[in-house]
């Protein structure tokens, strides 16, 4: 019986990131996310990139993709678009999605592909040992930015509201609890769901600890007068506050790009029996070429 | 001068700095990362500029747009990446000097020491006809001499020049005697500088009339032909040789010991080290091809190499190939095998 999932379902290889490591509580969220829904590991495609957050594919019981630098969503895309009954997952870190990997972000949300992306967002390269990434603090002292960073961090969940974004939530790794019930909401949402994840790096971030944020974050999902359907709120949200929410900030009905597709059929590809018309292309092409 | 004990990568990047760098653009990628690292620290001491970018693409982007003495380095998944602009760059003759510490591939592979990028370096910068010119240093000493040669090299030719390492030199530590600074004359009379007099400078790699795209080719390939006086090789113990070795950058150092060890055995083997891996040493493996009775090529890949050294052998004699990879170094006893077999071959004979 699918009910009886539990995460344990979706247990991969020993997960050999540091000891403390934000991307673990990631791990398990995920898969306790999927055994709620009563999704079987076979119904599941998980797409991940390069840096540390990219061994999750390796430490998840699914289908996997382990992708080029960045490329996470555009081979997430390619699957579900033609996969189409398959639930599509793509996660990796910030230095992926908000750097190398931006661009891919912003059309996928334009797009509203019905897929899930889950960000390990530390703030720090940490897989090449330290250096600055795309949501680094500016000041901040690292291998490659020795005087301290110059530039202002990448702003994801501002960058994927303005993109029209139809499902945006943040977490924190410290609450497994809230992050399974974000990421179940994401993969349920009928379009593009960005769920980005503070997720500390005990080894190379010295600064934002888990301790760091716990003082400074405030739970969106516990405000009485918030409501997520509010475009409006969730522009103030992230606005005025961005890093210090967690929490659903934004949901809205999806239009995935899969139900706006001409003649879209939702039984997957490899399945399909696409017949060649040869008679309607001659007729086609007799009509292009006809004198 | 004292010399200095330091990393592959490290020596590059402060023989880069004498030489005259202003500008790196690059990304974290092991096994090159402490290259970035330390020029993070010392270039903006001396008043240059180091930006980590968001992607290889962008970084040989902005290392096309610097127009100064300007640097990149990676490793194999960020130089196929950076293929694309290299290509702009040849295209409109913007000169850089490009590093690839080479590890094992194809895709991400691993992190160990490689020598798999050879084709990708050495047969076509990107997509259409251009080229890099390509050094291959075989230790931190050479490595750190050879980056000076490739930035006078860029700029004598409007090329971008690759110095062709792999993670074991550019992690391992070796005194260096590091090059006095120089401040280069450079004529940078295609660049835009800014200069109010004269015609606009307009840098492009476009032409849409054929005419003239195949004339900026001819350029090209009369560019590369003239580079073949630049040529680098190195020979040992090939006087009285019956088996010659090719090899380059590390897998030459190893090759090394091997010959020495097969001398001690009454194998008469020597060396061929290319040094310029594009233009590549043909003259001289055809001459050495010449005088032995086999050739026996070893690299830490699959056998790239090995195709221009039949091509400059052209049928003289016998080519074989010993490769190990996927991050797997071969040892000099390995390598003494090898010798050891083709000198039979060729007594059998």
């Amino acid at each position: 019986m699918a009910t009886a999932l539990t995460f344990k379902d979706f247990a991969g290889q020993k997960a050999m990131w540091c000891p403390g490591c934000g991307d673990f509580a990631v791990l398990r969220a995920l898969q306790e996310a999927c055994a709620r829904l009563a999704l079987p590991p076979h119904r599941i495609v998980l797409v991940s990139g390069i840096g540390c957050s990219g061994k999750i594919t390796s430490y998840f019981s699914s289908y996997g993709f382990h992708v080029h630098h960045g490329r996470t969503l555009p081979i997430a895309t390619g699957i579900a678009l033609a996969n189409r009954d398959l639930a599509v997952i793509a996660a990796g870190g910030d230095g992926d999605g908000y750097g190398i990997g931006l661009n891919h972000l912003i059309h996928a949300i334009r797009r509203d592909v019905d897929l899930t992306y889950v960000v390990m967002d530390n703030g720090v390269y940490g897989n090449t040992k330290g250096q600055t990434s795309p949501t680094t603090v500016a000041g901040t002292i690292t291998p490659s930015s020795p005087s301290g960073a110059v530039e202002e961090p990448v702003h994801p969940l501002r960058l994927a509201l303005a993109a029209g974004i139809t499902y945006l939530a943040q977490g924190v790794s410290s609450d497994v609890p809230q992050l399974v019930r974000l990421i179940a909401g994401g993969i349920e949402h009928r379009g593009f769901a960005l769920i980005n994840v503070l997720s500390p790096c005990p080894t190379y971030d010295r600064l934002r600890t888990y301790q760091w944020w716990r003082a400074r974050l405030v739970n969106l999902d516990e405000e009485p007068s918030y409501r997520p359907d509010s475009r409006e709120l969730a522009v103030e949200a992230v606005s005025s506050r961005d890093a210090s929410i967690v929490g659903l900030v934004y949901r809205a009905p999806g239009r995935p790009f899969q139900s706006r597709l001409p003649r879209f059929r939702p039984s997957p590809l490899a399945s399909e029996r696409l017949a060649p018309d040869g008679e309607r292309a001659r007729r086609i092409l007799d009509a292009r070429y006809a004198v | 001068m004292m010399p200095a004990f330091t990393k592959g990568n490290e020596a590059i990047a402060e023989s880069a700095i004498r030489a005259g760098l202003r500008a790196y653009f690059g990304y974290p990628v092991t096994p090159q990362s402490e290259l970035p690292e330390y020029l993070a620290r010392r270039l903006p001491e001396r008043g240059g500029v180091f930006l980590q970018a968001e992607s290889e693409i962008a970084a040989i982007n902005m290392v096309y747009g610097a127009g100064a003495r300007v640097m990149i380095s990676t490793s194999g998944p960020g130089f196929s990446l950076m293929q694309e602009g290299l290509s702009y760059l040849v295209g409109a003759e913007v000169p850089c000097v490009v590093v690839d510490m080479m590890r094992g591939g194809p895709g991400l592979g691993n992190i160990a020491p490689a020598q798999g990028d050879y084709f990708q370096a050495t047969k076509s910068a990107g997509h259409g006809d251009g080229r890099l010119l390509v050094l291959a240093p075989w230790s931190v000493q050479e490595a750190c001499d050879l980056t000076r040669v490739a930035f006078d090299l860029a700029d004598r030719y409007r090329n971008p020049v690759a110095i062709l390492g792999d993670g074991l030199l550019g992690q391992m530590m070796e005194p260096v005697v590091l090059p006095a600074p120089v401040e280069p004359a450079r004529d940078v009379a295609w660049a835009t500088t800014g200069a109010g007099s004269g015609p606009a400078r307009v840098i492009t790699s476009l032409d849409l009339e054929p005419e003239a795209l195949e004339a900026r080719n001819r350029r090209l390939q009369e560019k590369y032909r003239r580079a073949q006086q630049e040529v680098r090789w190195e020979g040992y113990r090939l006087d009285d040789a019956d088996v010659a070795v090719v090899a380059y950058g590390i897998s030459a150092r190893i090759a090394r010991t091997a010959v020495d060890r097969a001398r001690d055995e009454g194998v008469a083997a020597g060396l061929v080290r290319p040094i310029t891996l594009f233009p590549f040493p043909s003259q001289a493996v055809r001459d050495v091809a010449s005088r032995v009775r086999i050739v026996l090529v070893t690299e830490l890949s699959a056998g790239q190499m090995v195709e221009d050294v039949r091509l400059a052998a052209d049928g003289r004699v016998p080519v074989r190939f010993y490769g190990r990879f996927g991050g797997m170094v071969s040892t000099p006893p390995e390598i003494l095998d090898q010798i050891e077999q083709a000198a039979s071959e060729v007594r059998a004979a």
